[in-house]
This record gives structure tokens, C-alpha cells and sequence, in this order.
């Protein structure tokens, strides 16, 4: 690679950013307006708001039903809250009640107890919702409390005891946290989501136009003709991004601390002399770059792969959406870092930022975020480069392979991604919501009905309406014997290292225990064996194979039968909407889509996936036998050392299942 | 020099067949020589020139662009060319110079002589007045000026053209023109495309006929007119059509 062209590339490319003013708006000076506002006046808004309310009048109705000596005292002492009106209660206090003229009604009840003390009780009807309704409650109590520690003082002192005994215990707090700390953890929550959503968005300002930008204006056969290299090209365009997004972030960062250090100073006291430390500041910026340098890498795959600026947002969309949702993760208490969270993008740098803003970090953690999202980086730049490469992905042409019209002329274009993405997106949503509701009323029926009516039947009337013949499209026919009878010997050793996974996964990330109680559920359930067995196995191996193997895996072979079961084997994991369970389900989607690719049959997948399923029955269910404890250590877990015997079954069973199907 | 031999491209179509824009062509340019691919909007004129320019990799045959072949050697074959692409878009917000200028600066050109070629050939193609404008602001023939500039800043010994005067005025037509000739007269090998007979008839030493990706007929304008007859280009073209497919399907297409 040449670095001098990586340099012209980037240094024109830097030229066309500087000349666009929305760009530049976007990066530079919004959020150098963004934070002065955000912080200080936030802040000042707040404050200023607070002070309004408590010192509104408010007009408050008074029941006092006792009308003793006590009684009127809380309502002497409460009249003298500055700019309350007390008004008797009547016939109207309702109606104004509900009217908001009236804020709160007081009532006061009393009771005797059995040494004939006389008890008083107040009850402060309010709205809870309203910030002035919280408010006046606050007054009033404080105001109550005020009178009753009167009352109480001054009958100590008739019976002859140290009114200052009421003040026998009184609690005074210490914060052992500095104000700097205090805006830590406050800026800890909310920075880390400004500033990946930051980072994203100036990214992706650039990106769309380097690529998709050039196929619009037709300038990117020019490029590509000339005798820069793809990859300098791809290098070039990517450093833009970067550097488009690292200014964004500086930008940031500088306004942040700028805001901080002068603006919050003078706006609150007490927040005087806090700012962010320069240690800070460097240890996010080293954070950043990685995180930088892979939406760079990312977004510019997407913008090569799209055919214009218009469809590159779109696809940035899903992007941008789930990014936000990682980032928010620094929003939950007590998600705290370690060494997994370390590994998931963007979580990562949140709880990363969070822990630095309070300055209780472990270097290893930033060693690993950074590391693991390098690698993610490096990826994601090799995608790009090959998509720089591929010939049909650069001239990509108006593709209506998924018009209702190109079905109509051949009802197999009906089997392209697109309309597989929304069937399963269509899938997924009716199952969580009817499936679950079918399930919560009636668990047994519940999955009986979602396998046969969400899952399988609407395929089964696809194929019908569209006349297609069920045998070819999904592979619905009779394997070879010998086929047949390698299936046990791959999917039990398949099953077990499965389970084998799901229990390391339990180890490094542990199941909440409410999760392990639905789970065992599904298996201890109020019916007999057998018809468990079908519920839990048959039927799933049935009809989640139709679908998914079948049906699912026909959209993407476009792309090759590799990707057909890589794609269809991650929407099956994903159908089954369990993060502990994706990579397990995700493995065994690989498997089957394989046994049924390979040899042309799907009753291979589907008898596959009923074993599968059967065995973590057996497992739950004859586990305290005797016949099963060598396999088996405490509470259903398969013993480790399984792991290797089951390896060598499943390689051999594979490579002989391979020989058979050639 | 380019030679082009048994060059296919197939590309695959929706309903599962697939579509031979290009099918088995083979032809010569030779130093010096003005050679003009000649067919109707779809012919396959476009995509020859895109393998040839190694956008596309072709589905079957090759291709040598001054000895080096376009899929083994294309970094090669990317140096030694300069390619007009047809409906070619340029960077709005750079000015002429500058867009000249990175173009050149990919090509690898030192500065000076980046400096001296835009000069010279801001002189022949008469574009000192617009040379700094920035691009948005230019008409279609300026932008067609720069572009023609742009694709052989790094003064490559073949120059390929793809429809270099469509859409432009007669006076920027004919200046292009004049530009093209002067390019052979410096040794150049010249291959351009058009669907303006006229054009092929003023410029081209020797006219090859494509028609739905085939070669209808290849030679100077004397033989052609030979072989078929006819002294109009028009007339001959039509004729070599006719004897490819029946003449209904020919006036289908718009000239």
C-alpha cells in the first residue's frame, strides 16, 4: 500500500468536509453549544424551578373533625406556612380538588389507646405525580412534625423531665465523596451515552457521502479507474471518518470539562472547582479512538455497500438504534464492569467512562476494550475492503428481484433476503406477543399452539398460496438410511457439547436465578412423559426445522449455501429471544443447517433437533438416577470431561455423515 | 495498444437467466490510430470499456492495454490508460484545478509536471477562464473539459472515451474533437464510443460495429463501405444490422 495516495485520498476528502457547512455545524459547533447549555443551563433551570415551586402559595382544606387543643395547634402552626391559604372543608372541596384549586386536604381524626392516651391522626390527601403536590406534602409533614415535637417537649417539662430529651438521638451525615466525585458519577451516566452517540453521528455525517455519496454523483468509476489501489482508496476515506469523529469528540470532551471547570463554577457553589481530570480526559480519548476507528470501518462498509446517500441512513438507522441501547447501559445501577462487559462494544467504553468519571477503573479493562474492539475494527475494515473489491457490490443496480411483479413472474424470486427479513421479523413479533400470551394462560397448550400455528403453519400456507411444491422447497423428503442412522451419533455428542457451552457461558456470565426457574419449568411440567417429550422435542424438532432449515434458510442461498446457514442459523437463535441461550441455539442452528444442506433432506435436521431436545429432558428428568450420575455432577450440569469423548463421536459421526451425502 | 480478445460478460438477471452484455468480442487499436466502437444505446459499448478499464472483470476472454494483460496485470494496465467514463459526475465542491490536481496526485505525477500538463491543455481545450471556478458552478461542457483532463493528467499512451461529446453544444463538441485528433497525432492510442454516426465518420480511422454484444463488422471506413455497398455510415450500419437480425427489431431501437 502506498501511504502517499492513503494521504491524497484523505486530504481531499478532508477538503470537501471543510466546505460543507452541515458537516461542519454538526461536528464542530453544536457541541460547542450543545454542552454550556446542557450543563449550566440544565442546572440553572433546575434550580431555578425548584425555588419557584417552594415558593408558591398553595390552597390547602382542612377537616379537623377532633377540634381539641391539639387539633388546633396543627392547624394554627400549619397556617403559618408562608403564602398557604387554609380553607374549612365543604361540600366543594372535591370538585375543586379536582379542579387543582385546592392542592391538598387535610384531616384530622383522633383515637384513644388503652391507657387512654389520646392519638392523633393526619391525613394528607395529594397528588403524588405533580412536583407541587409533593411539595406542599413535604410542608405540611415537616410542619406536623414541628407541632407534635412541641407538644411533646412541653409535656416532658410538665412531668418534670429534660425537654431536650427528644433530641436524644439525632443522625448527622458525613458525605465522604467530594463534589468532583458527586459530578463524576453524575457525568458517568450521562457523558459516556452523549458522547457514543457523538462520535456516531459525526461518523456517519462522512461516511454516507464518501462511498454511496460518490456512487450518486457517479464519481466513484473515476476513482476507481485511476491507479490508487482499492485499499488506499478504502484507507484513505476510512482515516476521514476517523479523524471526522475523533474532532467530534475532542470538540466534545473540550466543551464538557470547558463547561465544567468555568460555567458550572459559577452557576452552583458548591460545585466549584470540579472539573475533569486531564488523566480522565486522556484515558477516554485512548478509549475512544478504538470505538472511533471501528464505527469508521463499519459505516463506511455500510456506504460501500449501499447504492445511494438515502439508502446508506437507512441502513445506518439500526445502527445508530442499537448502539443507544448499549450506551444507555451506563443509565442502569449496579451494571458495573468486568472482564465480559469488557468485550461487548460500546458497553464497554460506557462502564469504561463511568468508572474513569469516578475515577475507579481497572486497567485490564481498559486493556481489553480496547483490544476487543480493535479486533472488531480490523474485521470490519477486511469486510470493506472486499466489499472496495466486489464488482456487483460497486455497480450495484436497481434491484427489484423482491417486486411483488418479479414474483408474480417466477414465485421462486419470492426467496430473496428481503422478503426473509420481513418474514421473520413478522414471525418473531407474533410470537412474542400471541405466543407468550398463549403460553402465560396455559404453558403446555401455549407451546403446543406456537409451534403448530405460529411456527409451521404459516409457512405451510405460503407455499400453498404461492403454489409451491413443499417437497423441493423444503427439502421434504426420506434421507439416505446410513444418513439416518449417523443422525444419533451427531446429535447426541452435538447436544452435549451444547449443553457443555451453556454451562461455561452460566460460568462466566451466571443466569439470574428467576431465569433457571422459568427454565426447569419448561421441563418439570404438570403432564405425563410422553406427552412432554412431544411438546419439548417432537414438535419443535418438527416444526421449528420447517421453518427455519426449510423455509428460513431458502431466502438467503443467493449468497451461497455457507451464508444461507450462517444467516439462517443466527435468526434462529435470535427467534428464540434469550441472551444466555443465543450462542448454544446459534451453534445447533449451524449444525443442522448443515445436516440439511448437505445431504438434501431435511427430516435429517428435524430428526436432529428432536434428539437434541430429548436429551436435555432425559437430563432433567433422569438426572438423580443412578445410571446417569457419572455423567452428571450436581444439578443437572454434564460433567466437563464429557467434552472430549463427545467431540471425537461428532467429529467421526460428521465425517462419516460427509463420505455418505458426496 | 488494445487488444482485445474473445471478451464476454454475463450479468445475472432476476429471473435467474443471465445477460450477455458482451458476447465473445475481440478487436485492435494500434498506436496512433483514432478506433471508434460504433452501436445503438446498449450494444455493449459501455461495458467493453469498463473490463477493459478494469472496473468489471470480464466473465470469459481477456485483454491487453499496452501489453499488460487487464486481469493479471491491472494495476499496470490502470497506469497506463485514461478512461472518460460516460456520465461522468464530479466533485461539486472542489474547484477544476483541484480535482485536476488529485487526480493526478493518485497517478502519482510530480507537481511540476501536474502544473505544466494543466496548463497545456487548459491551453488546447480553451479552459483558463473556468479552470478555478468550483465545479458547481460550472456548465456541462466545462465539466466535460475537466473531466476529459482529469482522465489524462498521467498522460497514458491509450485513451479510452466513452461518448465524449454527448450532450454537448456544437463549439465544445467540436473543440473536443479537435483535442482527440491532436492526441493521435502525439501517438496516442485512441479508443472512443458513440452513437453519433457522424462523429465516427469525422474522427475514426477504422469504426468497429457492436450490436447486442457482438461485433457486426470491424475495419476503415473505405472497406466498410466496400462490404456493405453503402456510402452513407448510417446506411452501412443499418445494412450490417439487417444482416445480423431482421430490420423490425432495428427500428425499434432510437439512434
Amino acid at each position: 500500500m502506498n501511504f502517499r495516495k492513503v494521504g491524497v485520498v484523505f486530504r481531499k476528502e478532508l477538503l470537501e468536509v471543510l466546505r460543507d457547512k452541515r458537516t461542519l455545524f454538526a461536528t464542530l459547533i453544536l457541541p460547542v453549544l450543545l454542552y454550556p447549555l446542557l450543563i449550566v443551563g440544565f442546572n440553572s433551570i433546575m434550580t431555578r424551578q425548584t425555588e419557584v415551586l417552594q415558593e408558591q402559595g398553595a390552597t390547602i382544606a382542612v377537616m379537623d373533625s377532633t377540634n381539641n387543643d391539639v387539633s388546633r395547634k396543627l392547624v394554627a402552626d400549619m397556617s403559618r406556612i408562608e403564602n398557604y391559604t387554609f380553607v374549612p372543608y365543604s361540600a366543594s372541596t372535591a370538585k375543586l380538588y379536582d379542579e387543582k384549586d385546592i392542592q391538598a386536604v387535610v384531616s384530622i381524626r383522633d383515637s384513644v389507646g388503652i391507657d387512654g392516651t389520646q392519638f392523633y391522626k393526619v391525613y394528607i390527601q395529594y397528588d403524588k405525580s405533580k412536583d407541587k403536590g409533593r411539595i406542599v406534602f413535604d410542608k405540611l409533614k415537616s410542619s406536623i412534625s414541628e407541632t407534635e415535637k412541641g407538644i411533646q417537649k412541653a409535656q416532658l417539662a410538665k412531668s418534670g423531665m429534660n425537654p431536650e430529651f427528644m433530641e436524644l438521638v439525632s443522625v448527622r451525615e458525613r458525605d465522604t465523596s467530594t463534589a468532583q466525585k458527586k459530578m463524576g458519577m453524575l457525568l458517568g451516566m450521562f457523558l459516556p451515552y452523549i458522547m457514543i452517540i457523538m462520535l456516531l453521528t459525526g461518523a456517519s455525517t462522512v461516511a454516507a457521502d464518501l462511498v454511496a455519496g460518490e456512487k450518486e454523483r457517479r464519481t466513484l468509476e473515476t476513482l476507481l479507474v485511476s491507479s490508487a489501489a482499492r485499499q488506499e482508496l478504502v484507507f484513505g476515506k476510512y482515516l476521514t471518518i476517523i479523524t471526522l469523529a475523533m474532532v467530534n469528540v475532542i470538540v466534545n470532551l473540550f466543551s464538557i470539562s470547558f463547561s465544567l471547570k468555568f460555567m458550572l463554577a459559577n452557576a452552583a457553589a458548591d460545585m466549584s472547582g470540579v472539573q475533569m481530570p486531564i488523566s480522565a480526559i486522556i484515558i477516554l480519548l485512548a478509549a475512544m479512538i478504538p470505538l472511533a476507528t471501528f464505527f469508521a470501518a463499519l459505516l463506511l462498509s455500510i456506504s460501500t455497500f449501499s447504492r445511494n446517500m438515502k439508502e446508506a441512513r437507512t441502513y445506518e438507522q439500526p445502527i445508530l438504534w442499537v448502539a443507544m441501547m448499549m450506551a444507555m447501559i451506563s443509565f442502569l445501577p449496579a451494571v458495573e464492569m468486568n472482564n465480559l462487559m469488557a468485550l461487548i462494544p460500546v458497553v464497554n467504553i460506557a462502564l469504561l467512562f463511568k468508572a474513569v468519571m469516578i475515577n475507579e477503573y481497572a486497567v485490564s479493562h481498559l486493556l481489553i476494550t480496547i483490544g476487543s474492539t480493535l479486533l472488531l475494527d480490523v474485521l470490519a475494515v477486511w469486510a470493506t475492503i472486499k466489499l472496495f473489491t466486489t464488482e456487483s457490490v460497486l455497480f450495484r443496480s436497481e434491484d427489484d428481484g423482491g417486486s411483488i411483479k418479479a414474483v408474480h413472474q417466477n414465485k421462486r424470486n419470492f426467496f430473496n433476503p428481503y422478503y426473509g427479513l420481513v418474514y421473520f421479523s413478522i414471525a418473531l413479533i407474533v410470537m412474542y406477543y400471541l405466543g407468550s400470551y398463549w403460553q402465560i394462560k396455559d404453558l403446555m397448550a401455549g407451546l403446543q399452539k406456537t409451534q403448530l400455528l405460529i411456527i409451521a403453519l404459516p409457512v405451510w400456507i405460503i407455499l400453498r398460496v404461492l403454489k409451491l411444491k413443499e417437497k423441493d422447497i423444503l427439502r421434504l423428503k426420506a434421507p439416505k438410511i446410513k444418513e439416518a442412522l449417523l443422525i444419533p451419533f451427531i446429535a447426541i455428542p452435538a447436544a452435549v457439547i451444547v449443553s457443555i457451552v451453556s454451562q461455561l457461558i452460566n460460568l462466566v456470565f451466571p443466569f439470574p436465578p428467576k431465569y433457571i426457574e422459568v427454565m426447569s419449568k419448561l421441563f418439570t411440567m404438570d403432564a405425563s412423559l410422553f406427552k412432554v417429550f412431544i411438546v419439548m422435542s417432537v414438535l419443535p424438532g418438527f416444526c421449528e426445522e420447517y421453518m427455519f432449515r426449510g423455509f428460513m434458510m431458502r431466502f438467503f442461498e443467493k449468497y451461497g449455501d455457507r451464508m444461507a446457514v450462517l444467516i439462517s442459523a443466527l435468526l434462529f437463535a435470535a427467534f428464540h429471544l434469550d441472551p444466555f441461550r443465543f450462542l448454544p441455539v446459534f451453534l445447533l442452528g449451524l449444525l443442522l443447517g448443515y445436516l440439511t444442506i448437505r445431504s438434501g433432506s431435511i427430516v435429517n435436521s428435524m430428526l436432529s433437533h428432536t434428539i437434541n431436545n430429548g436429551m436435555a429432558l432425559v437430563i432433567v428428568t433422569y438426572g438423580d438416577t443412578s445410571w446417569l450420575k457419572p455423567f452428571i455432577s450436581s444439578s443437572e450440569s454434564l460433567r466437563f470431561w464429557l467434552l472430549l469423548p463427545a467431540a471425537a463421536i461428532l467429529f467421526a459421526a460428521l465425517y462419516l455423515f460427509h463420505k455418505v451425502t458426496s | 495498444m488494445i487488444n482485445v480478445m474473445n471478451l464476454s460478460k454475463e450479468f445475472p438477471k432476476k429471473d435467474g437467466t443471465v445477460f450477455k452484455a458482451v458476447d465473445d468480442i475481440s478487436f485492435e487499436a494500434r498506436d496512433a490510430e483514432i478506433v471508434c466502437l460504433l452501436g445503438v444505446n446498449g450494444a455493449g459499448k459501455t461495458t467493453t470499456m469498463r473490463i477493459l478499464s478494469t472496473v468489471f472483470k470480464p466473465t470469459s476472454g481477456t485483454a491487453e492495454i499496452q501489453g499488460f494483460n487487464i486481469l493479471s496485470q491491472a494495476q499496470q494496465v490502470r497506469e497506463n490508460l485514461g478512461f472518460l467514463t460516460g456520465d461522468t459526475g464530479l466533485y461539486n465542491r472542489l474547484r477544476g484545478s483541484e480535482f485536476i490536481r488529485y487526480f493526478g496526485r493518485l497517478y502519482s505525477v510530480p507537481e511540476k509536471t501536474i502544473d505544466e500538463r494543466i496548463k497545456e491543455m487548459a491551453d488546447l481545450l480553451d479552459m483558463h477562464d473556468f479552470l478555478d471556478k468550483k465545479i458547481e458552478f460550472m456548465s456541462t461542457g466545462m465539466k466535460q473539459k475537466v473531466s476529459i483532463v482529469r482522465s489524462i493528467i498521467h498522460d497514458p499512451p491509450v485513451m479510452i472515451f466513452d461518448e465524449p461529446t454527448s450532450g454537448l453544444d456544437i463549439l465544445t463538441a467540436r473543440n473536443i474533437v479537435s483535442f482527440i485528433r491532436q492526441c493521435k497525432q502525439r501517438g496516442k492510442c485512441v479508443l472512443f464510443s458513440t452513437h453519433i454516426m457522424r462523429e465516427a465518420e469525422r474522427l475514426a480511422d477504422r469504426v468497429v460495429m457492436i450490436h447486442k454484444g457482438k461485433v457486426l463488422a470491424n475495419g476503415s471506413l473505405e472497406e466498410l463501405r466496400q462490404q456493405s455497398n453503402q456510402t452513407d455510415l448510417d446506411d452501412i450500419f443499418v445494412h450490417f444490422v439487417n444482416q445480423f437480425t431482421d430490420e423490425a427489431e432495428v427500428l425499434a431501437h432510437e439512434f
